[in-house]
């Protein structure tokens, strides 16, 4: 196996969309208009909730599915037509696809066989490729034989030997159990990075998004909601359904009273919050919606400061401490990453809540109830 | 193991009554042949056994057997598979998979005899093809060809339905990634989806082996004095020389294939299979699997084989309401009036004995399936295999044996209507049993765990939980008993007698005096009631939404 890739390729996806025909509301739309830019060698995840067209967006850049309108390119070249063997792409399911009458060996040499490769070649590639994910020594195993984790390792082995020019990843890692998705994951990020292979990873599992990805793009409903890197999308959320479906999140209803410069004053949670940046063309009087991380609050023990609220109720999960205040009416919740050790505040207990100024994102309400709607 | 049967009286006096029944209409009839064959005023002699293995003539029809059993195992599975593989992969319209359905459905719940009929008022020295359309003048029909063809138009169905499930059930993933591997589509086929299939096609080819070998209605008419096949020779052994042990022999030499491909169905290919058919499709295919160029030709074999199957079946409509094809195409009903007024008889025993056989095979059925599956006993297992036994056996075996364990006393049965629905429950009831263990397989135990965990007894659990989700089985189980007892001969043509006869045996009859009007006839009313009875059960299965509710066209297949 060769450390890298000698022709990287980046995936362009323009304007694509896909129809289907649905058994009650006629005509869906999967995608819609969607537009990606893949760079070569990026690790690229598609994240969403389950029917937010991520893999149909996967299986149009495999071939899998032809889009209605729209192109997809692999570097300067055109695949929109092209069925899926002749894109030179790895595809990972979710359910593995093992070939069951085949041996690992052979699964893993099937690619290999279809390129015409010499049996001397096959054998180098397949073993050291075994090698790589960890299960030399399993030639001659059929995948009945395998346990999750294994047949998810020849999947994966079965994909990267013919050197693709793209790796497609269908949420391959659901069907393992938490402990294992966590060390495939990291397995699958260093070997990317290892082969630098441009790579789509599709999953609904933000925390997992994070941890491999360079990038991820947020898919609802068909259209791509914003794409970043998880920094980007974790604090500087553009929509109430980036921001409530990437880490937990309160939402703050509050009123625009002064917008001057990088500074707005908000009128919420019965005070005025002084908050940057704030996103342009906030009008003096506009609706908005807080977005606050519950991390970024602290809870005070004093009744003394602008935030006045009450815990209600508390939950001790070791390294921290999960807390559910009402402050102005409304329920928030907060964690502590509890460093006075032993000090829990009990419900019932008055407190005051600091939040920093940075620690806040303000969304156009309007925009906010759309994406909610939607 | 008997522990659970002392505390469950109900289950330890179903487990008695149904080893005896078994004993007697199973067990019995096969030790009373093996005795007539090899045993002379109860001494052991393999005489008349070797009077047959050394007879040239019976050697001879012995390895016709076996090539004309191995051709349609070929041919019918080829075709099947065609039909299978168009049917699950060509993304047809609802409406046309159904027509395909009913199209090869017809040859299934046929009686015997229909394409035999049909081939010889086409291809006959006055057919309606070689005659009429090209003008030959004393063509032949009889022969191993047109015995070949008929066999494969009547059989290959059930490698159709053996085959649909499993190419349905293949993760289209699998064969996604193949693709996605750089495969062409025609690679993918060869190296992933056939493969696949194999033991689906060994199954079908089997299938396919054994019912062929068991077929005695198709060489009757076409195979002719040139191609003698043992189940015919048997047959003729026993009516026509009325040398009863004779024809003991020659079936008992059929019994060692038969058996054969029933060992290797039921312990070799049933281990081998990839594919898991759970009755849920596997989704759908990720991308065209099929070339536009093979879809089309696909598309044309089976259309052309469809259209033969509806000209068949045509063409016997056509027979039975025109004076005599081929010279008198004066439409009339007197073939109707001569059914109904002389075959009536007929027509109402026929009718007695389904009407008796069907509600006793279904209860047999769903039993003793469910005793196999859910209650442990002493010989559970060998419960089933024997109960399968009568199943598996060519018809003639079975007739023959029957004949020979009930003509005298001590039960002396001859005659009656008894011995006949006897040998449809034992021999039919086994599709009853298969699909009620397979539903119950299915069921997850946990279902019955829930019912109790809210505070059902067993009782109480078994008919309100159980009892609902076996009951397509008992309906499909049903059904086929039905249909067999309208269109089976190959048994019964040994059991019949003056007080107890049937439709099929009176078509026989009726060819054999060369009356066809009245044969076509027949045919026509069997496969309108057949198919009467298979709407309206199929109208019962589908009240019953129970997970992978049985088909009852799927347990026509074998």
């Amino acid at each position: 196996m060769t450390e890298s890739v000698g022709n990287r390729v980046g995936v362009r996806i323009d304007g694509v969309s896909k129809r289907f025909a649905h058994r009650v509301k006629g005509e869906v739309y999967a995608v819609r208009e969607v537009c990606l830019d893949v760079r070569p060698g990026e690790f690229l995840t598609l994240l969403g909730p389950s029917g937010c067209g991520k893999t149909t967006t996967l299986r149009m850049i495999a071939g899998f599915e032809t889009p209605d309108a729209g192109s997809v390119h692999f570097g300067e070249r055109d695949m929109t037509g092209l069925p899926a063997n002749q894109r030179d792409i790895g595809f990972v399911f979710q359910n593995y696809a093992l070939f069951p009458h085949l041996s690992v060996f052979e699964n893993v040499a099937y690619g290999l066989r279809v390129r015409g490769r010499t049996d001397a070649e096959i054998g180098k590639s397949v073993g050291d490729v075994l090698a790589l994910v960890g299960l030399a020594g399993y030639e001659q195993q059929f995948s009945g034989q395998l346990s999750g984790g294994e047949q998810q390792r020849v999947a994966l082995a079965r994909a990267i030997v013919i050197q693709p020019s793209v790796l497609l990843f269908d949420e391959p890692l659901s069907n393992l159990d938490a402990k294992l998705r966590v060390q495939m994951r990291q397995e699958i990020h260093d070997l990317q990075r290892r082969l630098g292979i441009t790579t789509v990873y599709v999953t609904h599992d933000q925390e997992e998004a994070m941890a491999v990805s360079d990038r991820i793009v947020v898919m609802h409903q068909g259209r791509v909601m914003q794409e970043g890197t998880a920094e980007d999308l974790y604090h500087r959320p553009s929509s109430q359904f980036v921001a409530q479906f990437v880490g937990r999140v309160n939402l703050v209803a509050g009123r625009v009273t002064e917008a001057a410069g990088d500074t707005a004053r908000i009128a919420a949670l019965g005070t005025m919050l002084s908050v940057r940046p704030s996103p342009a063309g906030l009008a003096p009087g506009a609706p908005v919606r807080l977005v606050v991380r519950p991390e970024a609050i602290s809870i005070l023990r004093t009744d003394a400061g602008p935030l006045q609220a009450t815990v209600e109720s508390r939950t001790f999960l070791g390294e921290k401490i999960e807390y559910v205040v009402r402050c102005a009416g409304e329920a928030l919740q907060v964690v502590c990453y509890d460093e006075r050790r032993g000090e829990v505040i009990p419900p019932g207990a008055a407190v005051s809540l600091r939040f920093g100024a940075d620690a806040v994102t303000v969304l156009p309400a309007t925009l906010a109830e759309d994406h909610r709607d939607a | 193991m008997v522990m659970g049967l002392r505390n469950d009286p109900a289950v330890a006096i179903a487990v008695i009554v149904l080893w005896a029944l078994l004993a007697l209409f199973v067990v019995y009839p096969l030790v009373m042949l093996l005795g007539r064959v090899l045993t002379d005023h109860g001494t052991f002699t393999t005489a008349g056994l070797m009077a047959v293995l050394t007879d040239r003539h019976q050697i001879r029809a012995f390895w016709n057997s076996l090539l004309l059993a191995v051709l349609v195992g070929f041919a019918g599975t080829v075709l099947g598979f065609l039909f299978a593989f168009t049917a699950a992969r060509e993304r047809l319209p609802r409406e046309l998979i159904t027509v395909i359905d009913a199209v090869v459905l017809l040859p299934l719940v046929s009686p015997p005899f229909t394409t035999a009929i049909a081939m010889i008022f086409s291809f006959g020295p006055r057919g309606l093809i070689t005659y009429d359309l090209l003008g030959l003048k004393g063509a032949t029909v009889y022969g191993l060809t047109s015995t070949l063809a008929s066999e494969v138009m009547t059989y290959f169905p059930i490698a159709y339905l053996t085959l649909r499930p499993l190419l349905a059930a293949i993760d289209s993933n699998v064969e996604g990634m193949a693709l996605s591997l750089g495969a062409s589509r025609w690679r993918v086929f060869r190296t992933v989806t056939l493969p696949l299939t194999v033991p689906g096609l060994a199954n079908a080819f089997l299938l396919l082996f054994a019912a062929s070998l068991a077929d005695f209605a198709t060489p009757l008419i076409l195979a002719g004095n040139n191609f003698p096949v043992l189940p015919t020779q048997a047959f003729l052994q026993i009516t026509g020389l009325f040398d009863l042990r004779g024809g003991a022999a020659l079936s008992f030499v059929l019994l060692f294939p038969a058996l054969l491909v029933f060992v290797l169905q039921r312990y070799w290919v049933s281990r081998r299979y990839y594919v898991t058919v759970t009755g849920k499709g596997a989704g759908q295919t990720p991308f065209d699997s099929i070339s536009p160029d093979a879809r089309a030709a696909l598309l044309a074999i089976c259309a052309l084989v469809a259209l033969v199957i509806v000209y068949f079946y045509a063409l016997l409509l056509y027979a039975s309401i025109v004076v005599a094809l081929g010279a008198n195409h004066t439409l009339t009903l007197q073939h109707y009036r001569t059914i109904f007024t002389d075959g009536l008889k007929a027509i109402r025993d026929t009718l007695i004995i389904a009407a008796f056989a069907m509600p006793l095979g279904g209860l047999y059925g769903i039993l003793l399936g469910y005793l196999v599956t859910k209650k442990s006993f002493l010989g559970r297992r060998s419960m089933e295999l024997v109960s399968m036994i009568n199943y598996a056996l060519p018809g003639t075996i079975v007739g023959i044996a029957y004949l020979i364990a009930f003509n005298d006393p001590p039960i002396e049965l001859a005659g009656t209507a008894l011995i006949i629905i006897a040998c449809y429950i034992f021999r039919y009831g086994p599709t009853g049993i298969r699909a009620t263990v397979a539903l119950l397989q299915q069921i997850d135990k946990s279902l019955e765990e829930a019912s109790q965990g809210l505070g059902a007894g067993s009782a109480t659990t078994f008919r309100r939980v159980t009892l609902p989700l076996i009951m397509p089985a008992f309906f499909a189980g049903l059904g086929v008993v039905f249909i067999r007892s309208m269109t089976a001969i190959s048994a019964t043509i040994f059991l019949v007698s003056i007080s107890w006869t049937l439709i099929t045996v009176k078509i026989l009859e009726n060819i054999t005096e060369l009356s066809l009007g009245p044969a076509a006839a027949f045919s026509v009313l069997v496969v309108v009631i057949v198919f009467v009875v298979i709407a309206i059960i199929g109208r019962v299965l589908h009240r019953f939404r129970a997970p992978g509710a049985v088909s009852m066209t799927n347990l026509l297949g074998g």
